[in-house]
């Protein structure tokens, strides 16, 4: 199977909402547009590596994440006690749709491993990812929150 | 006796997911973060079930089964393993590694309570009123006063418990004319939004059952409490002797 036949834009889409559904009970709507609020945010990431390499981004702002926390965990927004659980939950999160992503890849031929996840955020900043052979970029909304989520892959070294 | 589970898992979250789907069950809850303290912890409490994350740093979920295995008083311990991979290969990769089961993420924990009573038999907690033990944990009557002294370091599950026998506590003094209580935070050493609700809690409570609080704490306590606009308007005292004369 070629790299460029990998079904990107459907598992990613298929992964995010099952995450959210499953573990949030959000019900997200895909949006038409790039776009995401000024402002403080955060994003999670995973790794792939092996016969393909690729990299995963969740970014979401700083009160979507906290909502977010609050669905996971059970509780109130006020409960949240440290922006440890928030970076925890958000590196979870995208852990978990990387690996759905990673055993779909694995399953196709492509065998690679998944990274830890990890945790960048701040305000006014852009990743640039540039050199992959298949990337996928979408939009959803949950009430008035937007999560971009990004994938990246590429055949391996 | 209830079962002893022991979760691994590098993330905060998926263990408290782990604790929050067993707490109807009469379970008691490890936790460790890594295989190593994992194996550490299964060596230790001898768990009847272990809860394992595959990818972990450290050491992972599959390096510390096969330690277990090797192990003669662990290899029998059951064991069902978290994974964020369902591809054909991870699962078969998992099911010889001598697993009793696995779970994909995403779950809910009622996904994994269902797995676990495919293993053992899971009792639910009787809703029993607190035995006099346990209310102790924090009670103590002191003549015409009732002290309640918290833990040093207060979390969410620490505020539902103190309020669920506080309660009782203040129908059992209010019944027997107790009517001052001293708080005693002569332990914390940590402050934290769940401190803050804990005391307005306690607070709110005795004051609809009539009860006068006095609340003692360390001066360094003390004076975070005064920062905080629930809890600045509060006088503090610096012993129980201190508060009680104050009554």
């Amino acid at each position: 199977m070629e790299l460029a036949t990998f079904d990107l834009p459907i598992f990613l889409r298929g992964a995010t909402r099952e995450v959210f559904d499953t573990m949030l009970s959000m019900e997200l709507n895909e949006q038409d547009t790039l776009s995401l609020a000024d402002g403080s945010r955060i994003v999670g990431s995973v790794s792939l590596a092996g016969s393909v390499s690729g990299t995963v981004n969740i970014h979401v702002s700083d009160t979507f994440a906290a909502q977010i926390t609050a669905n996971m965990l059970g509780m109130e927004i006020d409960e949240i006690e440290s922006d440890e659980e928030v970076h925890d939950v958000i590196g979870e999160l995208s852990n978990m749709i990387g690996g759905d992503l990673k055993s779909r890849l694995c399953d196709a031929g492509f065998i690679c491993e998944l990274s830890i996840p990890s945790i960048t955020s701040g305000r006014d900043f852009n990743i640039e990812s540039k050199g992959w052979a298949v990337k996928e970029s979408v939009c959803f909304q949950y009430q008035d929150h937007i999560a971009l989520i990004e994938a990246f892959i590429k055949n391996g070294g | 006796m209830g079962l002893k589970i022991l979760t691994v898992d590098d993330s905060k979250t998926i263990r408290m997911i782990v604790k929050k789907a067993f707490r109807p069950y009469d379970c008691q809850i490890v936790e460790g973060e890594n295989g190593v303290e994992g194996l550490a912890l299964a060596s230790k409490e001898k768990p009847d079930l272990i809860i394992l994350d595959i990818t972990m740093p450290v050491m992972n979920g599959a390096e510390m089964l096969s330690k277990m295995k090797e192990e003669p008083d662990l290899k029998n311990i059951p064991v069902i393993m978290l994974t964020a991979e369902a591809g054909k290969d991870n699962v078969m990769k998992i099911v010889q590694m001598g697993v009793k089961d696995y779970m994909v993420k995403p779950f809910k924990g009622e996904q994994l309570i269902e797995r676990v009573t495919k293993i053992m038999p899971l009792s639910e907690k009787k809703a029993e009123a607190p035995a006099e033990e346990e209310s102790s944990k924090y009670f103590n009557l002191d003549g015409d006063i009732q002290l309640l002294a918290v833990p040093s370091k207060i979390l969410r599950p620490t505020i539902v418990d103190v309020e669920s026998q506080l309660k009782p506590k203040l129908k059992e003094m209010s019944s027997g004319g107790i009517k001052k209580m001293i708080l005693d935070l002569s332990k914390i050493t940590e402050t934290n939004v769940s401190l803050i609700k804990l005391i307005i809690t306690i607070l709110d409570n005795c004051q609809l059952a009539g009860v006068k609080v006095l609340t003692v704490a360390s001066a360094s306590l003390g004076k975070e409490l005064k920062e905080f606009q629930e809890t600045g308007n509060i006088p503090i005292h610096f012993s129980i002797d201190d508060a009680k004369a104050a009554f």
